[in-house]
Order: structure tokens, then C-alpha cells, then sequence
């Protein structure tokens, strides 16, 4: 037995649990009543189309329907003009409620005089209830379906966190930000530039940017992407934060004052909130912005813009959102969709902001550890001198102990070999013998005082020299050693030297540790040059010595150790040799220098201010 | 006859200065520390004495001041190894300063001076 009824409530739940847009089944159900029931029009009155205080509104308070028909008490006087449309010679209105909240009216009329069969009066709640049911559905649809974008947003945002706990590293960590922004399971722009805030001379400046130069570019590297595999936060720490790109450039010499309000980036950090800017295009291409000039956008990242593009779009969309540090604002992020032109929603924008709180933290955080690591090189650095420092103090004490030790013995020594020489013959072996202690004694002794001299500010006794004099006494201190070691001597001395003022027994010292030096290195054989040049600095004369040697050279790993007072290549001596020449150098003005060729060997140069008496140079001839 | 006494620890020292100054015609007796120097200063009664400074027990710097409170007017000349005592206000109260030399020479013509001698 055919059912009508029946078979129109089937063919209305089909519709119902069918799938697609709401409104479309809603119709399509309406539809079907209307011709079953073999109607005029079958509506749904939505809440927007309620009049208040007409006659629908007052039946949505009463939660009854209403069957209009021949001989009901139903007037037209309780229409309103405006609901006048829906009064019918018989009409039905079943409002539909989801549990208390009201969802609209089923709106059924009869354009002749009709009487509701008590079938027809059973039946049509019925259907209204179907499509209440399927309204509710698909609210429930709809709500589960924003909640699973919102888990997987919130899940994005935890994997780009996550890809941002890796590392203290600030490049790097920009980097991180500027990747999740652009990355196709991030964020999604097409290009990324990120300003901060340098407070010191209030101006944002372009630090980073990520993105393709072109559309070409922007394929292949969506592509070579789309290939990965992986989670999200493995995948954007192993891309290579080595970013050459033009626009990277671009936006790195960009500097914008923050005073300069016209800036769409200004704004975003003075204000501390997002924009989504379109900015239409001028016939020459630029893009319009409201600053004059200067402003960089337009001119700049904006210009470059439309100069690469393949396709030429009428109007550049951008957004900026601002980078929140620790309660204030660290700089700017702009975004842009240049090249597949996905419009900017303020959803994306919401997520961006959302993204840019996190990332401002970190950047701040590697910025302050950044600092750290500086102040700590710094500290390093000190620590290294104070050490050194420890080292010459340390050096001072050893030397005053072991002077002290050894001048009381030398005295004794030197003063009873003099007592012996006194009594011995002229001409005799013996007073031959006297004579070399006298001699080695008096040297000891000055060598002991060279010494205290390094570390006890022993005063210049400042006499007018001629430096080939100091040169030849010191050689005759040495002249043992280079006899002994078979080195060939080359004298290069200039005729005429102006004279200079200073200690005579502490250049002697000096120069007779570098020749003294010089032997050393060189060993068995060998030549040792001795120069001395006069020649003028800045306008004024100056003398130079030169001690060369051909001996192995110094190691280049030890060149900058050579003055320091511990160092030393020759193992039985203290180190004092070269850190007592430079002391006794600085003392008289002047300066020295190392010419090291290693293998070939060493060239000393010392340099010091001639006297000028009246600015007049005596010159003293050989 | 002038009469001088040697204060110093160094035994070697003691004994190149007596001989030394022996030769010169005077009558030289030792101390070797601040203590004996003033035990010895009544008994001996010397015209001049050379006062090392660093030496164990009463040092030459001591020995100055307690010496200075009871001879006024005695020559004391200080010796020491090295010139660092010379920024030192406490030596200024003795009458020389000599730095110890294996070339007495500077030592025996400060003793002149000091002595009238010359």
C-alpha cells in the first residue's frame, strides 16, 4: 500500500542526512513538501525575516503553530502591513526551536480555500522537525569543522615553537621565524621580511627576509618542498639558513625612523597592531603609498616588487603584524602573497599575530643571549690580561728575590778580587785572572740591575749619545759569543748620526741582548748586519738600528709572545731578554720592530728620536 | 784613629768591609744584626756606622731609629743591595744612602765625607 506520507518523510530525510550546503537542502526539502502537499508557496522564515510585533513574532513567543483556514478565528487585522504578503486564504506556520533558541518558521500556503486534513496537520510538524534536526546537523558540522582547523593551527603554531626551542642562535632563530611564515605547512606567505627595533636610534631596520626573487624561483622551491617529508619542525631546521636572495638584501639596507608615522611598518610597531594594507598601483608601476618619500615600502621592497614580477598585478597586498618581546614591541613582520596572489584573510592574519608572539620571544631571547656570549668574550679577554698581568707581578717578585739572593755573594766576590788585583804585579798571569772577575763581576751586577729595572721604574740617567758607540760597547760584550760561533760580521753604519739623549748602560743592554739573540739563533754560522741609519719621521730626525741575523727566524705562532716576560725559545734562560729591550725602548721614546721571515731569519729595527738642542742638529762625524 | 762599625748579616760582606776599611786606616768591629750593633755601641763607641737594611731579626731600618734616639749627632750610612729604599721616609734619617758595589769606591769616599776626612 502506497504511502504517501510516509514516502514524503523518507524522501525529506534522505535530502537531510545527503551531504552539501545547508541552504540548498533546506530548499530542496521545502520543495518536496510543497508539491506532496500540493501547496503554493512552502517557505522558511528565517529569525531576519521575523517583524516585531507582528503576528510571526507573536507565535515564536508562543511556540505553537498556527492553521489558518476557512472559518478560523484567525484575522487579518493581526497583520502588519509588512506580513501582509504571507496572509492567504489558508496558511500553515510552524515554528522550529534548537532546544530553547529559535531557528525560523515553516512558512506553507494554499493560494484557494483549503481545510487542513487532520493527516496533513500531523504530518507537516513532523517535517518541520526533520528540517530543525537538519539545521542543528549541520551546526554541529560546521562547529566541528572550525574546531579541527583550529587543532590543526594550534598544532602548526606547536611545531614552529618547537623548531624554535632549538637553538639560542639569533641568525638562526630569525631565520626559523622567517621559514615557518613562508614554509607551505606553516604559514603559507610567499615572502617574509622582518624589521626590528633598534631603540638606541629609534629606527626599524630591515634585518632578514625569505622568499623566491621571482615566480620561476617561487616553483621550483614550493616544489623541491612539497617533496620533503617529515614533521614540520624537523623540516624547517634542516633548511639552510644561507639566504642569498636579492630581496634578502633588499631588506637588509632598509632603515626607516620610527617617528616617520606615514610608514605602514612605523605604525605597526607604534601602534602595536596588525595591517592588512592594499595599496593600488601608479601607471608607472609603483606602488602608491601615502608617504611622500622615504618610505620604503613603496620605493623599495614595493619597486622591487613590480620590477620582477611575471605577471603584473594591478594592486600589492601586504600585511604587517608586530613582533611582541617581554611587554613591548621588538619589531615588525611584513608578509606578502606576491606571487600566487591568495588573498590575505584576516584569519591569516589572526594566526600570523598568534605565531609573531612566539617568535618575538625568541628573538628577544637570543638577542639577550647574544649579549650574554658578548659580555662574556669580553670578560674572557680581562681575564687573559688581569692572568697576564698576575705573570709580571709574579715576574717582579722573582726578580727582587733572586737580585737579592745573588748581589750580596757578587759583591763579596767582586770586592775581594779586586783586594787580590790590587796586590798583584802589572804584567802577571794572575792579574790577568783578577782582572776577568772584576770584569764578569761588574757585567753580573749590571745585568742584576737590568733586571730590577724591568720591574722597579729605575730612573734614566740621560746623557747625549751616539748610537754607533752604544752599538760597538754592547758588540764588545758580545764579541765572545759570535768568535766562538763562527759568525761573520757586517757593520753598515751611516757617517753621520745626530745624536740622541738617553741611558747608556741601558741601550747597551738592549742592543747586547739582541746581538746576544742573534748569535744564539744562528747557531754555528751565519751573518750578523748592524745598521744604523739616520732618517726623519713626521719632520723630525730620528735614528735607526737595525740587528739582522740569518738564523732560523721566529715561529709565527710565537711572534706576538716575543715581548711577554715568560716567554722564551731558549729553555735555560728567563724569558727577560726581548720583554726588558722592549721596556727599556718605550722608556727612551722610541720603538721596536720585528721584520720576521721565518726559515731565513730575523731583523729587529729600533727606532729613536734624535736630541735637538735649539732645533739644531749637532752632527757628529766618525 | 776613627772608629766605625759594621752592621750586616753577610758574613762575606763583614769581612771585605773590615779588611777594606782596615786598610784605610781604620779600626773597624762587626755586628750582625740591629741588636748586636747596639749592644756593641757603648763598649765600642764608634765615630761612624754602615747599616745594611735587610737582615733577619732587627733590620737596618729599626736599628736607625733606636741608634738615632741615643746618638744624635753619629754619621750612619745605609746599605742596601738595590736603590729601593731610597723612596723610603725612615731612611731619610740616616746620612747616606750607598748601593753595596763590588767597587768600594763610592763606599769610602761617602765615610770620608762623612768623617770630615776630605
Amino acid at each position: 500500500m502506497p504511502d504517501p506520507a510516509y514516502d514524503l518523510l523518507k524522501s525529506v530525510a534522505r535530502i537531510s542526512n545527503a551531504s552539501g550546503p545547508i541552504l540548498v537542502k533546506v530548499d530542496q526539502m521545502l520543495r518536496s513538501i510543497s508539491t506532496a502537499f500540493q501547496s503554493g508557496r512552502c517557505l522558511f522564515l528565517g529569525p531576519e525575516k521575523i517583524v516585531p510585533n507582528g503576528f510571526l513574532s507573536r507565535l515564536v513567543l508562543e511556540k505553537k503553530p498556527l492553521w489558518v483556514e476557512e472559518g478560523s478565528s484567525f484575522q487579518k487585522e493581526n497583520v502588519l502591513p509588512e506580513e501582509e504578503d504571507l496572509f492567504c486564504p489558508a496558511f500553515a506556520c510552524i515554528p522550529l526551536y534548537d532546544g530553547t533558541s529559535f531557528l525560523g518558521i515553516l512558512y506553507l500556503d494554499f493560494p484557494k480555500q483549503h481545510r487542513f486534513s487532520p493527516q496533513q496537520m500531523d504530518l507537516l510538524p513532523l517535517l518541520a522537525e526533520v528540517i530543525e534536526v537538519t539545521i542543528h546537523n549541520d551546526d554541529l558540522q560546521q562547529m566541528i569543522q572550525s574546531h579541527e582547523k583550529r587543532v590543526k593551527k594550534l598544532s602548526t603554531l606547536w611545531e614552529l615553537n618547537k623548531a624554535l626551542l632549538t637553538t639560542v642562535n639569533f641568525e638562526r632563530i630569525l631565520h626559523l621565524t622567517l621559514t615557518a611564515i613562508t614554509i607551505g605547512e606553516g604559514l603559507k606567505f610567499n615572502r617574509a621580511m622582518l624589521f626590528l627595533v633598534n631603540e638606541k636610534d629609534r629606527i626599524l631596520e630591515g634585518t632578514m627576509a625569505v622568499g623566491p626573487d621571482n615566480a620561476e624561483e617561487a616553483g621550483k622551491v614550493w616544489a623541491s618542498l612539497s617533496r620533503r617529508n617529515g614533521a614540520l619542525s624537523d623540516l624547517i631546521t634542516q633548511l639552510d639558513p644561507e639566504d642569498h636572495s636579492a630581496l634578502n638584501s633588499v631588506v637588509k639596507g632598509i632603515q626607516i625612523p620610527l617617528e616617520q608615522e606615514e610608514c605602514i611598518l612605523s605604525r605597526t610597531v607604534l601602534e602595536g597592531r596588525p595591517f592588512n594594507t592594499q595599496l593600488p598601483r601608479s601607471k608607472e608601476g609603483w606602488l602608491q603609498t601615502r608617504c611622500e618619500r622615504g618610505c620604503h615600502l613603496g620605493s623599495e621592497v614595493g619597486c622591487y616588487v613590480g620590477e620582477h614580477l611575471s605577471r603584473d598585478p594591478k594592486i600589492y597586498s601586504f600585511a604587517t603584524v608586530p613582533l611582541m618581546g617581554k611587554g613591548k614591541v621588538i619589531g615588525a613582520v611584513l608578509v606578502d602573497n606576491l606571487y600566487n596572489q591568495n588573498p590575505i584573510t584576516e584569519e591569516d592574519i589572526q594566526f600570523l599575530s598568534m605565531f609573531a608572539n612566539q617568535a618575538g620571544l625568541a628573538i628577544e631571547n637570543a638577542a639577550l643571549y647574544r649579549n650574554l656570549e658578548e659580555v662574556h668574550r669580553e670578560l674572557k679577554e680581562t681575564q687573559t690580561y688581569l692572568v697576564h698581568l698576575e705573570k709580571m707581578v709574579a715576574l717582579g717578585e722573582m726578580s727582587t728575590t733572586i737580585a737579592h739572593e745573588i748581589k750580596n755573594p757578587l759583591t763579596s766576590v767582586g770586592g775581594f778580587a779586586r783586594r787580590l788585583d790590587r796586590n798583584l804585579p802589572q804584567e802577571s798571569q794572575e792579574k790577568k785572572y783578577s782582572q776577568t772577575i772584576i770584569k764578569e763581576v761588574s757585567r753580573l751586577e749590571k745585568i742584576l740591575d737590568g733586571l730590577l729595572n724591568y720591574t722597579q721604574d729605575g730612573s734614566l740617567v740621560s746623557k747625549e749619545l751616539d748610537l754607533r758607540d752604544v752599538l760597538e760597547e754592547s758588540l764588545s760584550m758580545a764579541i765572545e759569543g759570535i768568535r766562538l760561533g763562527g759568525v761573520q760580521l757586517i757593520k753598515e753604519y751611516a757617517e753621520e748620526i745626530p745624536l740622541i739623549k738617553g741611558d747608556s748602560h741601558q741601550l747597551k743592554q738592549s742592543f747586547f741582548n739582541l746581538i746576544n739573540n742573534a748569535c744564539q739563533a744562528m747557531k754555528e754560522k751565519g751573518t750578523l748586519f748592524l745598521r744604523v741609519h739616520s732618517f726623519s719621521k713626521n719632520g723630525s730626525p730620528c735614528v735607526r738600528v737595525e740587528v739582522e741575523d740569518t738564523g732560523k727566524g721566529i715561529d709565527p705562532e710565537n711572534l706576538h709572545n716575543i715581548f711577554n716576560p715568560f716567554y722564551s725559545t731558549k729553555e735555560s734562560r728567563l724569558g727577560l731578554g726581548l720583554p726588558i729591550v722592549h721596556k727599556i725602548i718605550a722608556s727612551h721614546r722610541g720603538q721596536i720592530e720585528v721584520d720576521n721571515r721565518p726559515g731565513t731569519g730575523v731583523k729587529f729595527i729600533i727606532t729613536l728620536p734624535a736630541f735637538e738642542e735649539r732645533k739644531e742638529n749637532r752632527i757628529i762625524s766618525p | 784613629m776613627k772608629k766605625i762599625l759594621v752592621v750586616d748579616d753577610e758574613e762575606s760582606i763583614r769581612f771585605l768591609y773590615k779588611e777594606e776599611l782596615e786598610e784605610e786606616g781604620y779600626v773597624v768591629e762587626c755586628a750582625g744584626d740591629g741588636e748586636e750593633a747596639i749592644e756593641k755601641l757603648p763598649v765600642f763607641k764608634p765615630d761612624l756606622i754602615s747599616l745594611d737594611i735587610k737582615m733577619p731579626g732587627m733590620d737596618g731600618i729599626e736599628a736607625l731609629k733606636r741608634i738615632r734616639e741615643k746618638e744624635r749627632q753619629l754619621p750612619i750610612i745605609l746599605c742596601s743591595a738595590y736603590g729601593e729604599y731610597k723612596q723610603d721616609l725612615s731612611t731619610w734619617a740616616s746620612d747616606a744612602y750607598v748601593v753595596k758595589c763590588a767597587d768600594l769606591t763610592a763606599f769610602k769616599s761617602t765615610i770620608r765625607k762623612l768623617l770630615g776626612l776630605s
